[in-house]
C-alpha cells in the first residue's frame, strides 16, 4: 500500500516534471528563434560530430536541461527569466507574443536590445488600427513606435475534470510515462521544424545575421494573460494546431496564430537600405530656383569640355540634364530585402540625407555660419587628394565627408579681397586667388594657407580692385569658383584675418547665403573658366614692375653700381631679382607681397641706410688710409 | 503494427532545384524520426526562403546526399518523367531463417513517398530564336516567369513540409519505442531504378521482408 501509493506519487511527480519541462522546452524552442540572441541556430553550428556511438558520451558536453526530449539546445536568457512561469503547478497557460516592433525615430542602443522584455500592452484604443499600431504614441508624445502581434503561441495543460490523475497501476503508469515522453518528443520535434517554416523566421533570421541597423525588431513577450485579439486582427491570422498529447490527468496543447502575409508586408518595407535618388531634396534646381549671378565669360565652350566640371547639383540646369547625385544614407551591405526597409519616410530615417552635392557643399549647406573659416579652391575638385572623379555621383560616407571637410579646412583660398590693396596694416601674409596654371599644392609649401603671388601682380591686383564692385567681382573670379563657400574666406594661419578687414556690406558676396538659400547654379562657372579669365586679366594688367623697377631705378641703381657694402648690395640685388623674376605667371615665385607703397617706403628706408653707412664707410676708409700711410711712413722712417 | 504511408504532394521542380528540395524534405523526415539525442543544425535553402532542420549527423547527411546522386543520375538518364522516391524506416526483427529468407527481417512502419516531376523549361528557346527579331524584350518576361516559378516551387515545397508537420503530429502510436544510444530509426531509400523491372523487384523484396503487402494509395 505504501509503495504504492509512493510509486504512484512517485509517478505523478514525474509527469509532473516532464510536463514542466514541456513547458519550459516550448518555451525555449519559440524564444530562441524570434529573440535576438545567440540562438541554438548559431549553436548547432558549432556542434560536433554526433553519432550513435558518442550519443552517451556527449551527455558531458551537454547540460542536464539540454537533454530533456532529446533536444540539445542553448540556454535562452528570456526563456529562463519565465521559467517560473513554467513551473506552477497549476499549469497555467503560457502565451508568447511575437511582436514586430518599428520605432522611426528612436536610433538608440536600447531599441536594440535583446531582451524578452518589453513592450507595454497595446491600449485598447489603438487596436483597430489596421496591421500597424501607428497612432500609438508614447504617453510622452515623444515618439512614434509601431508595433504589431504577428504571432500568438498558445502552450497550455487542459486539466481532465472529473478523474483521478494519480490512478492506474505502476506498470501503465510507467507505459504511459514513456509514451508520454515519446509523443512530447515528436510534438516539439515539429515544433522546432515549424517555428522555421512561419514568416516570422525569416525576419527574425535577417535580423540576426545582417547585423545592420533596422528599425524593426522582434520582440516576444511571455505572459500567463493575454488581451485577446480583435477580430480585425485574427481576420488576418492563421491558425495552426499541434495534436494534444493526453496526459495522466488532461492534455497538453499547442498551437500558434500567425500572420501569414508579414512577409509580404516586411518586403514591400524592406529593401536594403541603399542609396536613393532623391529629386526634389531641398535646394535643388526642381525645388528652389536659385539665385543667378553675373556670370563670368566663360573660356571654354561646352561645359562638357571642361575637364574639372563637376556635377553639382545646381549646374543640372545649365549642363545636361543628369540624375540627382544619390542621397546620403547608410546603406547596407546585406542584400537580403525581408528585414529591411526601403521608404525612408517608414524607416523615419534619421535627417541624415544630405542634399546631394559633393562634400563640401553639402557641408556648406549645414555648417554656413563656419564657412566663413572655408574656402574651396578652384584646385579643390582637381585637389592632391586621390578622390575619385567628381564627376560620378556621389555615395558619400561619413568619413569621406569628414576627410573633405578636413581638405578645405586646411588650405582656404582667399579668392577675392576687395579692399586687400587698402590695407595698410596687411603687411604680412597676403591671400590671393591662385591663377589656375599654378600648382598650388598646400602640402608642398610650408605655410599652406599662404598663396603668393610676385609683387609685380600687385598693381594688376590693385587695378583689379579699384574696379568697380561689380567689376570687381566679375573679374576676380569669385563666381568661377563653383564651390559653396558663402564667403569670401581667408588665410587660417595669417596673423590677421582678411575677413575683419572686410566689410562685407559693401560687396555683395555672391556667396552669401542666407537662411536656407543655396546659390543660382547658373551663376557658377566653371573653374577653368574662372581662371582663365583671371589670367587674362592678369596679362593685360600693366606689370608692377615698371612702378617697382623705376622706383628701384631711383633708388637702387646708383646704390647698387657704387655700393661697397656687399650686404647691402646683395640685398638690393635680391629683391630687384626677386622682382624681376616673374614676369612669367607659370613661374610665379609666392613670396609675401606688400603694397607699393609699402614696399616704397622700405626702400627709401634701405637708401638712408645705405647712405649712412657709405658715409660711415667712406670715413673709416678714409681714416683707414690715413693710418695706414702713417704707419707705413712712421716704419720708414724708422 | 501497421506500416503507415505518407504520400506527399507532387513536386514539380527543375534539375537544378532536385538537390535542395530533396535535402530538404528528407532530412525533415528524418529529423522528425531522429527521436535520440540530437542537436538540430539548421540550413537555409540557396534557392528558397525556407530554413529546414537536420539532425546534424554527418553518417547521415553522407547517405541522404549519395542517395540523391543516383537519383539525379537517374533523372539524367530519363528526363522529363514524373519520379517516386521512398524513405522507409524499419524495425529489425530476428526470425527463424529458412531458405527464402534471411535471419532478419525488415518491418517496415512507415513510409513516405516523395514525388516530384522533374522538368526542363524551354529557357534557352529565347536564345536560339535569332533570327526573330520581334522578340519584345525577352529578358524580363523570361526573369518574371522564372521568379513567379520560383516563387510556387517554394509555396509548394512549403506545403510538403507542413505536409509531413501534420502527419507526424496526427500519427504518433505506431512509432516503435527509443531505443537507448539510438538517434535515428533505421530508414531505407529507395529511388527508382535504371529499368522498371529492377524497380518491381525491389518492390517484391520489400513485401517478403515487410509480410505484407505494401499500402499504395
Amino acid at each position: 500500500m505504501t509503495s504504492t501509493h509512493t510509486n504512484s506519487h512517485t509517478e505523478a511527480a514525474k509527469m509532473e516534471q516532464v510536463i514542466t519541462e514541456f513547458f519550459y522546452k516550448s518555451l525555449l524552442i519559440i524564444l530562441e528563434s524570434r529573440s535576438s540572441y545567440v540562438s541554438s541556430r548559431n549553436y548547432s553550428g558549432e556542434q560536433t560530430v554526433s553519432s550513435p556511438s558518442s550519443s552517451s558520451s556527449s551527455s558531458s558536453s551537454v547540460r542536464p536541461r539540454d537533454k530533456w526530449f532529446n533536444l540539445a539546445l542553448r540556454e535562452c536568457p528570456s526563456a529562463l527569466e519565465n521559467l517560473d512561469l513554467c513551473r506552477r503547478s497549476n499549469f497555467e497557460p503560457v502565451v508568447v507574443d511575437v511582436i514586430l516592433e518599428q520605432k522611426p525615430l528612436d536610433w538608440g542602443p536600447a531599441s536594440f536590445s535583446p531582451t524578452s522584455d518589453l513592450v507595454r500592452n497595446l491600449s485598447s484604443k489603438n487596436k483597430n488600427s489596421y496591421f500597424w499600431n501607428s497612432d500609438q504614441q508614447d504617453e510622452s508624445g515623444s515618439e512614434m513606435k509601431c508595433e504589431k502581434i504577428i504571432e500568438r503561441w498558445f502552450v497550455q495543460h487542459e486539466s481532465r475534470k472529473g478523474r483521478d490523475c494519480n490512478s492506474g497501476n505502476r506498470r501503465s503508469s510507467c507505459n504511459n510515462l514513456s509514451a508520454l515522453y515519446k509523443k512530447l518528443i515528436l510534438m516539439l520535434r515539429s515544433l522546432y521544424v515549424t517555428v522555421r517554416l512561419l514568416p516570422a523566421y525569416n525576419i527574425f533570421r535577417d535580423l540576426n545575421s545582417s547585423g545592420l541597423i533596422c528599425s524593426f525588431k522582434l520582440v516576444p513577450r511571455v505572459s500567463s494573460f493575454v488581451e485577446p485579439l480583435t477580430r480585425k486582427e485574427e481576420v488576418d491570422m492563421q491558425r495552426f494546431w499541434f495534436t494534444p498529447v493526453d496526459t495522466s490527468c488532461g492534455r497538453l496543447c499547442l498551437s500558434v496564430l500567425y500572420h501569414s502575409s508579414i512577409s509580404d508586408m516586411s518586403s514591400e518595407s524592406s529593401t536594403p537600405m541603399s542609396p536613393q535618388f532623391i529629386p526634389d531634396y531641398v535646394g535643388s534646381p526642381l525645388a528652389d530656383p536659385l539665385r543667378r549671378f553675373p556670370s563670368l565669360p566663360v573660356s571654354h565652350g561646352s561645359p562638357s569640355s571642361l575637364p574639372f566640371s563637376r556635377r553639382h547639383s545646381w549646374s543640372y540646369d545649365h549642363y545636361k540634364a543628369s540624375p540627382p547625385l544619390v542621397s546620403f544614407s547608410p546603406s547596407p551591405t546585406h542584400s537580403e530585402s525581408n528585414a529591411l526597409v526601403s521608404n525612408p519616410s517608414s524607416l523615419g530615417l534619421p535627417p541624415m540625407s544630405l542634399p546631394p552635392h559633393p562634400p563640401e557643399t553639402s557641408l556648406a549647406h549645414k555648417r554656413n555660419t563656419n564657412f566663413d573659416e572655408y574656402c574651396p579652391s578652384p584646385n579643390f575638385s582637381a585637389s592632391p587628394s586621390p578622390s575619385p572623379s567628381p564627376s560620378l555621383p556621389i555615395y558619400i560616407p561619413r568619413t569621406h565627408l569628414s576627410k573633405a571637410l578636413l581638405r578645405s579646412e586646411s588650405a582656404p583660398v582667399n579668392i577675392a579681397a576687395p579692399k586687400l590693396a587698402n590695407t595698410p596694416a596687411l603687411s604680412g601674409k597676403q591671400n590671393l586667388p591662385p591663377c589656375p596654371p599654378l600648382k598650388i599644392t598646400r602640402a608642398g609649401t610650408s605655410r599652406t594657407d599662404n598663396i603668393r603671388v610676385p609683387a609685380e601682380t600687385d598693381a594688376t591686383i590693385e587695378k583689379i580692385f579699384s574696379f568697380g564692385k561689380e567689376d570687381c567681382w566679375k573679374y576676380s573670379g569669385v563666381k568661377a569658383f563653383s564651390n559653396s563657400s558663402p564667403r569670401i574666406s581667408c588665410s587660417r594661419s595669417s596673423s590677421r584675418s582678411l575677413q575683419d578687414d572686410f566689410d562685407y556690406s559693401e560687396f555683395p558676396c555672391p556667396f552669401d547665403v542666407e537662411d536656407g538659400e543655396m546659390m543660382d547654379p547658373g551663376s557658377r562657372k566653371s573653374q577653368d573658366a574662372a581662371v582663365g579669365a583671371l589670367v587674362r586679366l592678369l596679362k593685360k594688367a600693366p606689370p608692377l614692375r615698371q612702378n617697382v623697377s623705376l622706383n628701384f631705378s631711383e633708388a637702387s641703381r646708383p646704390e647698387i653700381l657704387s655700393n661697397s657694402i656687399p650686404k647691402q648690395s646683395q640685398i638690393l640685388e635680391a629683391v630687384t631679382v626677386e622682382y624681376a623674376a616673374a614676369p612669367n605667371i607659370a613661374s610665379f615665385r609666392l613670396v609675401a607681397s606688400k603694397t607699393t607703397t609699402d614696399a616704397l617706403e622700405e626702400l627709401r628706408g634701405y637708401k638712408v641706410m645705405k647712405n649712412l653707412l657709405l658715409s660711415e664707410g667712406g670715413k673709416a676708409y678714409t681714416s683707414n688710409v690715413a693710418s695706414a700711410a702713417e704707419h707705413s711712413s712712421t716704419s720708414k722712417g724708422t | 503494427m501497421n506500416c503507415e504511408v505518407c504520400q506527399l504532394k507532387e513536386l514539380e521542380v527543375e534539375h537544378f532545384e532536385i538537390r535542395e528540395v530533396l535535402r530538404c524534405i528528407l532530412h525533415t523526415i528524418v529529423f522528425h524520426r531522429a527521436l535520440g539525442l540530437v542537436r538540430p543544425k539548421d540550413v537555409d535553402l540557396e534557392l528558397f526562403e525556407i530554413t529546414y532542420v537536420q539532425c546534424g549527423d554527418v553518417e547521415l547527411e553522407k547517405k541522404i546526399d549519395e542517395k540523391i546522386d543516383h537519383f539525379i543520375s537517374w533523372v539524367e538518364k530519363h528526363p522529363n518523367k514524373k519520379s517516386q522516391i521512398c524513405l522507409s524506416f524499419y524495425e529489425v526483427k530476428s526470425k527463424q531463417p529458412s531458405w527464402f529468407t534471411n535471419k532478419t527481417e525488415r518491418l517496415y512502419w512507415e513510409q513516405w513517398y516523395i514525388n516530384l516531376n522533374v522538368t526542363q523549361h524551354p529557357k534557352h528557346h529565347s536564345s536560339k530564336s535569332h533570327h526573330t527579331k520581334l522578340v519584345v524584350d525577352p529578358g524580363e518576361s523570361a526573369t518574371e516567369e522564372r521568379s513567379s516559378r520560383r516563387a510556387m516551387v517554394e509555396a509548394s515545397l512549403r506545403e510538403v513540409l507542413f505536409q509531413i508537420i501534420k502527419f507526424v503530429n496526427e500519427k504518433k502510436d505506431h512509432v516503435p519505442p527509443i531505443s537507448e544510444g539510438v538517434i535515428y530509426f533505421p530508414y531505407e531509400i529507395t529511388i527508382p531504378s535504371s529499368s522498371d523491372s529492377a524497380f518491381g523487384m525491389d518492390m517484391i523484396k520489400r513485401m517478403l521482408h515487410s509480410g505484407h503487402p505494401t499500402m499504395l494509395s
